[in-house]
Parts: C-alpha cells; structure tokens; sequence
C-alpha cells in the first residue's frame, strides 16, 4: 500500500469543520465578546450627539475585536496547547501552518459576525446607519482592526506558556485597553494623553473603523493610522509566531 | 517504497540535545514488519525524547529517521503519513464529540468515513453507545481506545505508542494488549515506551532498554532473561526467586530512583 498525503484542501476542511463545532459549543464566549460593544451602545446613548455615530459605533467595534482577540483567542489556545491538542494534530501529516490558519480563519468569520451584529445593535438602538460603502469599508477595518488584537494575543500566548498567566495576562491588557479608550481617547485624560492614545493599538483602529464608515471622510490621517496598524499587526504577529512554542512543557 | 523491506523504521545515530543537556546519545534501533518493539528505560531515560524525535515533534541534531523509507527530515509529510501515533497524555478538544473526533482525524490523514464505516469503527471499540459522548466523558480505558483507533485510522505501517496502558485497569490493559497485538498481526510495525516490565514481557518481540540517553541492549525478552539470568548483580536485585525481565532492567539501570 502506498502511502499517500492528503489533499491540503480536503485537512483543511477537516480543521475547519472541527474549529467551527468547537467556537459553536463555546458560542457563550463570543456572547460575552459582545455584551461590552452592546453596553456601550446603550450607556454612550447621550454623547452620540456630541461625539458622532460613527464613532461610537467604531468604539463600540474595538471593544468588541479587543475582546475576541484578548480573550478568546488567546485564552483558547493557550488552554490547547495546554492539553495537548496541537501536538497531537502535528503528529498527522499536516503543516503546523494549517492548524494556525484554521484557528485564524474562525476568528475571522466571528468578526465578521460580531461586526454585522454590531450595526444591528447600532440601529435599533441608536438609529446609526451607514452608506453601503461605509458598510463595505468596515467589514474591511473591522479585518485589519481584528489581526493587530488578534496578533497581540498570539503574542501574548508566544510570550507566555501558562495557560493561567495568558489568561491574566490577556485580561489586564484588555482592561488597560478600556481605560484608554474610554478616558485617554474622549480626551477626559488631557490632550496629550489623548494624542498618545490616538496612536496606541487602540486608536488606530478606531481610527480607520470611523473614518472607515464614512469612507468619502478618508484621509492622511486615516491612511498613517492604517499602516500603523498594519505595523502593529506585523510587529505583534511576528513576537507571537516566533516564540510560539507548541507545547506549555 | 521500500515495501520489499524488512525495516519500517530505521533510526540511526541519533542525537538529541535540550540546550546543554544530552537527552539523546546516538540512538540506533531499527523496526521490522509484524514486530512490537518496546523502548524500555528509567524516567528521564531519553524513551520519550527518542519517540518525539521519530513523529517530528522534537528536531534532532543528529542522525536520522527514516519510516518506510521516507527521511523524516526531507520528507517529513511523508514520514507521519506512514506511522501512526498516540502519544502520553492524547487530549482532543473537549467540546468535540466522538463521532467528530473520528471525523476529523480522518479528513487529516484523508480517509473516507461514511456513517457505515464510522459506526463500524465504533462498534469495533466497543463504543457504538458513545458516538455522541464527548471525550472528556469517557473512561480512561475508553479514551484510550479512541486514541487507539484514530492512530490507526488511516491503517499506517508504523504505530508509535508512548506508555498507552498507564492508568488503565487490568481489564483495560489487556484489552489493549489484544489490540495492539491485533495490529502486529495485520503486519504492521509497533513501538511502545512503558514502564511495565510485564507489559514488555507480555507483548513485546523486541526490546531496547534506554538509560541516560543511550540504548544499553536489544533483544527479545526471553533472550534478555536467559543472557542475565546467572548475572550476580541480576540476582542480587531479584525478588521473587527467579529472573524476571524487571529484574535484569533494574540491574542494567541501577535501583536509584529517577526524577
């Protein structure tokens, strides 16, 4: 009998199929991703007037991606590598970079996910809408705003080998990731201190998302604020692939 | 490839090395066709290291593998094509259900699995009743005989186990036994690591006692007895008035306790 490699396509879809069930029967957790962004849609209510619908929404978004990358995706495969799980899919004839792309692309779809959720949320409850490019356009920051949180929590994980501490580590970031969007960015810190935040993780994606949903509203600003974060991305995924280690031992 | 071989697994020199530390010291073993070769040795001995080098989970720094006459390091796709494996401590993702875990190992190694054949593998395991349990609601015995079946799924040449009967009950144990004698009997190639010297004794054809990263002996069981049985250090350390295999392991490893 010959001993034949599977089709890349036919493991990948395995993967997939399988990560899908997974984040399904954890749904719990992308609910809770998205109770922050749905609060602050509801309690920011009285300065929609004053700092605009969009960018509440995109407030709102970054919470919500923060929240997914940090917490979820961090979290979850800190707990697999923990157990074991990764070894035992890197003994089958597979590239490790398959069981990563897998992971990264149900991360994707539940952006995708929470994003729409988000303008639902957005206008029932405070009546925002966007033209359809600004929809487009978000969808699109909503991906970029994802990878760098994402990134950062690959990072984390790569940084650090006990579950336990990932988990710690994840939530603290994601606390002082709040206080910078709530104080450093509506300005209740001080201009410098905003100016700062305005270049953090966090405001550059709010940035793009924002202005991303009025795109005709694009400009210098908004196009240094996305290849920052694109270096953020770059930065952070190259901290978290390099010293990712596939077993906690 | 080679399927006119003998040899399904072949390891040559191979070393081992954790930063300053030498788990591994120019290993060299080989594994026929329809042979249980077990790799015996004290904790820490370097069995694990050996076996993780060999399903590429470990890079070695030197020597080579070669598994049905593919070279792990140039093609290692290939390489873990052939073999199977369980190793120490198999965990699947929890929230997944049997049925899913067996569906998902076999789209990895590319084996179609109908509902016919799925409830047939079950049936096999005894486990028809727990398609829909998640594995972390399965008994030890259970879970091992998960492990053991999707390790063979794609029905490979070599099956890599690393101490599959720790834990387990007697019943369990020698069920398992059964099995993986089951899988020799298909003429495929089995390495096992245990501790069990009963276990070695019992089922192995072959045995390669490890100790301080180096194989100190191979040979079959009764062959090993009989070498040592008048050895003074093997009857000074022997408890029950005739040689057993444990005892010849303790005299060739030492009675020190490993961490």
């Amino acid at each position: 009998m010959e001993t034949i490699i599977p089709k890349t396509s036919t493991v990948f879809s395995a993967l997939l199929r399988a990560d899908l069930t997974t984040q399904w029967r954890n749904r719990r957790g992308a609910i809770l991703s998205l109770m922050v962004p749905v609060i602050i849609l509801i309690s920011w209510k009285g300065y929609i007037a004053k700092i605009g619908g969009t960018a509440t929404l995109a407030n709102s978004l970054c919470y919500g991606l923060i929240s997914l990358g940090l917490m979820g995706y961090s979290n979850s495969i800190a707990r697999d590598r923990d157990k074991g799980i990764f070894q035992r899919l890197r003994v089958a004839p597979l590239p490790s970079w398959a069981i990563m792309m897998s992971r990264l692309a149900v991360q994707l779809i539940m952006i995708l996910i929470i994003t729409t959720a988000i303008f639902i949320v957005g206008f029932n409850v405070d009546k925002i809408t966007l033209s359809p490019a600004g929809y487009l356009v978000t969808y699109f920051t909503a991906a970029v705003g994802g990878a760098v949180y994402l990134a950062l929590g690959q990072a984390i994980v790569g940084l650090t080998k006990n579950a336990e501490t990932v988990n710690s580590a994840s939530r603290l970031v994601f606390l002082a990731f709040i206080l910078i969007g709530t104080f450093g960015g509506l300005g209740a810190l001080g201009p410098q201190i905003q100016e700062i935040t305005h270049w953090t993780p966090y405001g550059t994606v709010e940035t793009i998302m924002a202005v991303g949903m009025a795109p005709t509203k694009w400009d210098m600003n908004a196009t240094n604020a996305l290849l920052v974060t694109l270096g953020y991305i770059v930065v952070f995924a190259t901290v978290g692939i390099k010293q990712f280690k596939w077993e906690s031992k | 490839m080679n399927n006119q071989q003998d040899s399904i697994l072949k390891v040559s020199g191979l070393n081992v090395q954790y930063g300053s530390f030498i788990a591994v010291k120019d290993v060299s073993f080989d594994v026929r066709k329809g042979e249980i070769f077990g790799l015996l040795g004290p904790n820490g001995a370097g069995k694990t290291s050996t076996l993780s080098s060999i399903e590429g989970l470990v890079k070695f720094n030197a020597g080579s593998v070669v598994v049905d006459g593919f070279d792990a390091r140039e093609k290692p796709l290939y390489a873990r094509a052939a073999m199977g494996v369980q190793l120490q401590s198999t965990s699947f993702q929890p929230e997944l259900k049997v049925s899913e875990i067996l569906q998902l190992y076999a789209g990895i190694y590319g084996v179609p699995l109908t509902k016919d054949k799925l409830e047939e593998i079950l049936k096999e395991i005894k486990l028809e009743d727990a398609a829909s349990k998640k594995f972390g609601e399965l008994s030890g015995g259970q879970q091992q005989r998960v492990s053991l079946v999707i390790s063979t799924i794609h029905n490979p040449k070599l099956v890599l186990l690393d101490e599959p009967t720790t834990g387990l009950d007697p019943q369990s144990r020698r069920q398992l036994w059964e099995r993986i004698e089951a899988i020799r009997e298909r003429g495929h190639a089995v390495v096992l690591t245990t501790h069990s010297m009963e276990e070695a004794e019992s089922v192995c054809d072959r045995i390669g006692i490890i100790d301080h990263g180096k194989v100190i002996i191979i040979d079959t069981p009764q062959a090993l007895i009989e070498k040592y049985k008048n050895d003074p250090e093997v009857i000074a350390v022997s408890r029950r008035g005739r040689v057993t295999l444990e005892d010849v392991f303790i005299a060739l490893t030492g009675r020190a306790v490993r961490a």
